[in-house]
């Protein structure tokens, strides 16, 4: 029986007193597309970064066709075989498709001042499109091509040197709409009858269900499963249960009692902004939360940013508590009392070299000076302390600069803000991206705190976590709010409404 | 909070940078015992204060995460037009203000053509100096103004004592006072930081950033005007080349406090330029030619930033490519 | 099915791509030809072959000093000590000579002083990752010093020009040997930026570093020598302007700043619009050489020329910008 295409043995790595991973062993058959599964800091994405070249492993075997090697660095990876596409590939923009997939290896000779042959490099790209047949005009610049153009160049770049067996995806369709997605798993698919096997890492389950032929879940620095993606299905077996290691019951928080509902907090009707999305409307109530499902590309991006005042409204209105309000920026949202708690934190929720208290105050600049502008430190301080507390801040240290916390709490850094700008609606998106599983639990539960006094917007493309955690839900799809009249959907026709774009009948 | 002297990281390298302080006014005393008489000390206050009130603006830019290549063109414009104003006849509050305002308007220029229209901040000020160097040329066509220097009083400024340091030293000490506070303790300051550390987050949090980033190029030309006031006062003329010398001493002052006390502010400046001028004080003291003074703050400010760059880098590493507007940079990433 | 597809995309790799607007591409070649006729028309005297030859000797030195900036600059970084660097070779040429050696060995020691400056700029940009304005205004700033310090604060006499004024001063009828070389040299150039991985890999570092350093080409080696380059051809352009002018100048670098930053910047609004590249640069030194001849001709004064120099650059920088931001937007992510 041929060897796998890669083995790996009894892999440990220790970073300091941590074990990072402890007697890992995997195998990666021929042809083959498996999934790798674990929340962050589980080893996944160490094992994958000692696989391709970036880590070097402290114990175990690593075998590459039955023939064990040793990576020191990137380079050696490639050599024996292993490539690696990042989720974010670095590609020149300006640069064509083919210019991209060749770089580094234009000339005969590698070097400085070689010849460039255009002419042969698109010969070479079409003997590579040859071995992976995929729709995509390579003559176009990087600039000029959408996401899953970018994602499949990278992946034509890591292929081009004739002799990869292993390809590392890491992430790939985060940035994907689902049409996107079809072609990528298209592409795979031709990958696969290659002979090429794919380690697949996602956080995303259902893909995993869709493309992969087996997988293995990463928990604590170990593997703890490892089966065909047949069987899983056949045993109706949970991988988000699998990847906690506990039942998921208690994640969600309760939802909303009838009677606890109470008044309108936020009315919009017939939003509309010219090709993003159009005639959304919905009634915002306190106590409850509500759930927008939108994947990539719906609009649901969009429409939070529009209610936040950072992208212009054509038509339709927004009211709070009864009063009409048109922000066009969010300085004036702000004003009005809506707050985004924003999808990529790092990048556009917090100042990070600051502390705690500048980040919290910083949406309130008013209330945290006085008349002249100076700032009341002492009541930040305490606002600060307060709101610490309440949110559980670990650790509750406010001095620190807040690059020094964990995701969640970065989040909860970022909640406190809104509820220092006394927010009366809060809009949530993608409230949980890079959030351990764990520390999820804690931000749904704060949510639900969160809409006993104001209103509360969750919108993400997981559709689990927005069936789970809202009161009422609708889905975004085109730009198109697909919502039936009762507003309750079972979690199979939310998925079908953003996934379609149509309300089925269950 | 992380700004204010009492915290274990800041006040660290404030001991250090002390330290470095006594050590080289030591060697220097060892070397020259002059450096230590309170006429040098008088003389090394003055002369710091047209560098530092340079690069007071300067701080405000760098903290936004710019670059101004403009306010020493900016400086010697507005010298010219104070000083035609003066030999016009034109009394002291209404020559200096004018001045003061060519270097608001020209910071402004700067301000919206970097901020609103998003050109690059290096190459244009480049080009705004420039057109600032040459327009200092039109009032006399070149030629050297001196006319009621004597009689208008701008001398004064040099000359005048206030507890026994020089007017501009007080001055000085004052600005960045009042500047210290603004940047630490209102939220205009805060609203600067903001800006410059995540653009994003500020703009999410409601702070109005190209306003700040404007407001910030505007200080910068109007801090170089102040500086070059004192260059006027002390010379008694108006030369066409008045502000030229400004921008070395600023970078240096800006960039070796960074690096010396961790991160970009009003203090580390303040720090940054004494140690500068103290170090070019010394030198010349100990006969070191003018001509080497250039090269000698050149190589502090590269010392400092080599030995202390890892702040640095982090502080300016998005500053990049400057040809390119910024979502050119974005396109790259999937 | 599969087979389709693949002859489909193949097909589109051979499809011909229309060129990028050729007008968009080539404006400022026609500039220049449009300035040409302008000024011939009020001036005749401005095509006179003395004044052709005056016009190429300038443009030639010009363009040997910023044929290493362009590529430095196409490669995403900035060098402000160029200038400077000029000067040192400058200096040290005029140094030696006037210390009694020949024209050979103080020619070699202008240009390698060049080299030494620029690998000390690649050192601190390309090895240790140090923001590149910082570090050349510190570097620019010593070797202005330096260059200054060997003349004592004043320039230096050159009592034969050598071999190296033949150079510079024959002509070919109205064309200066000089500028034949460049030219050769020029062509050159233009062969290793388009047809060679050389000026590919550059462009590929200006967009992204991390790309282009993944592909196993190393960015930091690239840049390397990109610096030495760019300072040895600065530092050779002060050498033969030591010839050309029989006199070391040590503040011979500062009205070649600012041309020299126009030309190469305004050069990237050409063939690639927004990439400085090698035939921008020379068409731009052309308009800037005849903008001078044709406007001293005219009568202007020199400030007038560069007010109308950093106009031209704001111009420029303003245009290219709209230019990169429109193509990027007509072709945004799905």
């Amino acid at each position: 029986m041929a060897a796998p295409a890669l083995r790996a043995r009894a892999i440990s790595k220790r970073f300091g007193p941590v074990n990072a991973l402890s007697d890992v062993d995997f195998v990666l058959e021929t042809g083959e597309v498996h999934a790798l599964l674990g929340v962050n800091g589980a080893g996944k994405s160490t094992f994958i970064k000692i696989l391709s070249g970036i880590y070097r492993k402290d114990e175990g075997v690593i075998e590459v066709g039955g023939e064990a090697i040793d990576c020191r660095d990137p380079k050696d990876a490639i050599r024996h075989g292993i490539a690696t596409v990042q989720q974010h590939p670095e590609l020149v923009a300006d640069f064509s498709g083919y210019e991209n997939i060749f770089l580094g290896r234009e000339a005969m000779r590698p070097g400085l001042f070689s010849r460039i042959e255009r002419g042969d490099l698109s010969k070479r790209a079409g003997a590579l499109l040859k071995r992976f047949p995929v729709d995509i005009d390579l003559s176009k610049t990087i600039a000029e091509m959408s996401a899953v153009e970018r994602e499949i160049v990278a992946i034509l770049q890591a292929l081009a040197g004739d002799h990869i067996r292993v390809l590392i995806l890491d992430e790939p369709t985060s940035t994907l709409t689902e049409v996107e997605k079809t072609i990528l798993f298209r592409l795979i698919d031709t990958l696969r009858q290659g002979g090429i096997s794919v380690l697949y890492i996602t956080h995303r389950l259902e893909e995993v269900m869709e493309i992969a032929d087996r997988l293995s879940v990463f928990r604590g620095g170990r593997m703890v499963a490892s089966m065909l993606v047949d069987e899983v299905r056949a045993r109706n077996l949970s991988l988000a249960e699998l990847m906690l290691g506990e039942t998921l019951d208690h994640v969600f928080p309760p939802k909303a009692e009838p009677d606890a509902i109470g008044e309108e907090v936020l009315v919009v009707r017939d939003l509309t902004a010219g090709n993003s999305f159009a005639n959304i409307g919905f009634a915002l109530r306190r106590g409850e939360i509500l759930g927008i499902f939108g994947l990539v590309g719906s609009g649901a991006d969009e429409f939070a940013k529009a209610l936040f005042g950072a992208i212009p409204v054509e038509s339709g209105s927004i009211a709070i508590r009864g009063r009409p309000i048109a922000p066009r920026s969010p300085r004036e949202a702000l004003k009005e009392g809506i707050f985004l708690v924003p999808g990529d934190r790092r990048v556009e929720g917090l100042a990070l070299t600051e502390t705690s208290v500048f980040n919290i105050t910083l949406a309130n600049l008013k209330r945290a000076s006085s008349a002249a502008g100076i700032l009341k430190r002492t009541g930040n301080r305490r606002a600060s302390t307060e709101f610490a507390t309440r949110l559980a801040l670990s650790p509750p240290n406010l001095s620190m600069p807040v690059s020094g916390f964990s995701g969640g709490n970065q989040q909860k850094i970022v909640v406190a803000k809104g509820l220092f700008a006394e927010a009366d609606v809060y809009i949530f998106v993608e409230p949980t991206v890079g959030v351990d599983i764990g520390a999820r639990a804690k931000l749904y539960g704060l949510m639900r705190e969160l809409s006993r006094s104001a209103g509360v917007i969750v919108m993400s493309s997981d559709c689990d976590e927005v069936h789970g955690i809202a009161d009422r839900t609708f889905a975004l799809y085109k730009g198109r709010q697909i919502s039936p009249p009762d507003g309750l959907q079972t979690r199979n026709r939310l998925l079908m409404a953003g996934i379609m774009g149509e309300l089925s009948r269950d | 909070m992380t700004r204010s002297l009492v915290l274990p990281a800041g006040s660290g390298r404030f001991i250090a940078f002390l330290l470095l302080v006594v050590v080289v006014a030591t060697a220097f005393t060892l070397a020259e015992p002059r450096f230590l008489s309170t006429q040098n000390i008088s003389a090394v206050t003055r002369h710091m204060a047209a560098n530092g009130l340079a690069a007071l603006g300067l701080t405000l830019v760098v903290i936004v995460r710019k670059f101004d290549l403009s306010f020493a063109g900016t400086a010697c414009f507005a010298a010219m037009t104070i000083g035609y104003l003066i030999a016009l006849g034109q009394p002291l509050w209404i020559s200096i203000p004018a001045g003061i305002l060519v270097g608001a308007v020209i910071g402004a220029f700067n301000g919206v053509a970097i901020s609103y229209f998003r050109l690059p901040d290096i190459v244009t000020t480049i080009a705004t100096g420039s057109i600032a160097a040459g327009l200092a040329f039109v009032y006399s066509n070149g030629r050297t103004i001196f006319q009621n220097f004597m009689t208008s009083g701008i001398l004064d400024l040099n000359d005048a004592r206030v507890f026994g340091y020089s007017l501009s030293f007080v001055f000085l000490l004052g600005l960045y006072a009042v500047a210290w506070f603004f940047m630490h303790r209102t939220r205009y300051g805060a609203s600067f930081y903001a800006t410059g550390e995540n653009p994003v987050a500020a703009y999410y949090s409601g702070v109005p950033i190209k306003h700040y980033t404007m407001l910030a190029f505007v200080a910068c030309g109007m801090t170089s005007v102040f500086a070059v006031l004192l260059i006027l006062a002390e010379s008694g003329t108006a030369d066409t080349n008045e502000g030229a010398n400004l921008l070395m001493p600023a970078y240096a002052g800006v960039f070796l406090g960074t690096a010396l006390l961790g991160r970009t502010s009003v203090l580390a400046t303040l720090a940054g330029t004494f140690l500068i001028t103290m170090l070019l004080d010394g030198f010349s003291l100990l006969g070191i030619p003018f001509y080497y003074s250039d090269g000698v703050v050149s190589a502090i400010l590269l010392a400092g930033v080599v030995f202390f760059d890892a702040r640095l880098r982090d502080l300016l590493g998005d500053i990049g490519t400057y040809l390119q507007p910024r979502s050119a940079k974005k396109e790259t990433r999937a | 099915m599969t087979d389709v597809i693949a002859h489909r995309s193949v097909a589109r790799l051979d499809a011909h791509r229309p060129k990028k607007g050729l007008v968009s591409r080539y404006w400022l070649l026609v500039t220049l030809v449009f300035m040409v006729a302008v000024f011939a028309f009020l001036r005749p005297q401005l095509v006179d072959s003395s004044n052709i030859a005056t016009i190429l000797r300038s443009s030639a030195l010009t363009a040997i000093m910023i044929l290493g900036l362009t590529w430095v600059i196409a490669a995403g970084k900035i060098d402000v000590s160029f200038m400077h660097v000029a000067a040192l070779g400058n200096m040290t040429t005029a140094y030696l000579l006037a210390g009694g050696h020949g024209w050979l060995v103080a020619g070699l020691a202008g240009v390698s002083v060049g080299a030494i400056a620029g690998f000390f700029n690649g050192l601190f940009v390309a090895v240790m990752r140090i923001q590149p304005l910082i570090v050349t205004i510190a570097t620019g700033g010593i070797c202005a010093s330096i260059a200054a310090a060997l003349g004592k604060g004043t320039s230096i006499r050159i009592a034969d020009p050598g071999p190296l004024g033949d150079l510079i001063f024959t002509n070919i009828g109205p064309v200066p040997v000089i500028a034949i070389a460049v030219a050769v040299l020029y062509a050159a150039s233009w062969y290793a930026q388009e047809k060679l991985t050389f000026g590919h890999y550059i462009f590929a570092t200006a967009q992204s570093e991390a790309a282009v350093d993944q592909a196993g080409v190393s960015v930091r080696n690239l840049l390397m020598v990109l610096f030495v380059f760019s300072g040895v051809m600065s530092a050779l352009a002060g050498v033969l302007l030591a010839a050309s002018l029989s006199s070391g100048q040590p503040m011979i670098g500062s009205s070649y700043f600012i041309d020299g930053l126009t030309a190469v910047l305004l050069g990237g609004m050409m063939v690639r619009i927004g990439k400085p590249n090698v035939l921008g640069t020379t068409t731009a030194i052309l308009i800037l050489a005849v903008l001078v001849s044709g406007s001293a001709l005219l009568g202007w004064a020199d400030y007038q020329r560069q007010i109308i120099k950093g106009i031209l650059l704001l111009i420029g920088v303003a245009v290219a910008m709209r230019a990169v931001r429109t193509h990027h937007s007509q072709h945004p992510e799905a």
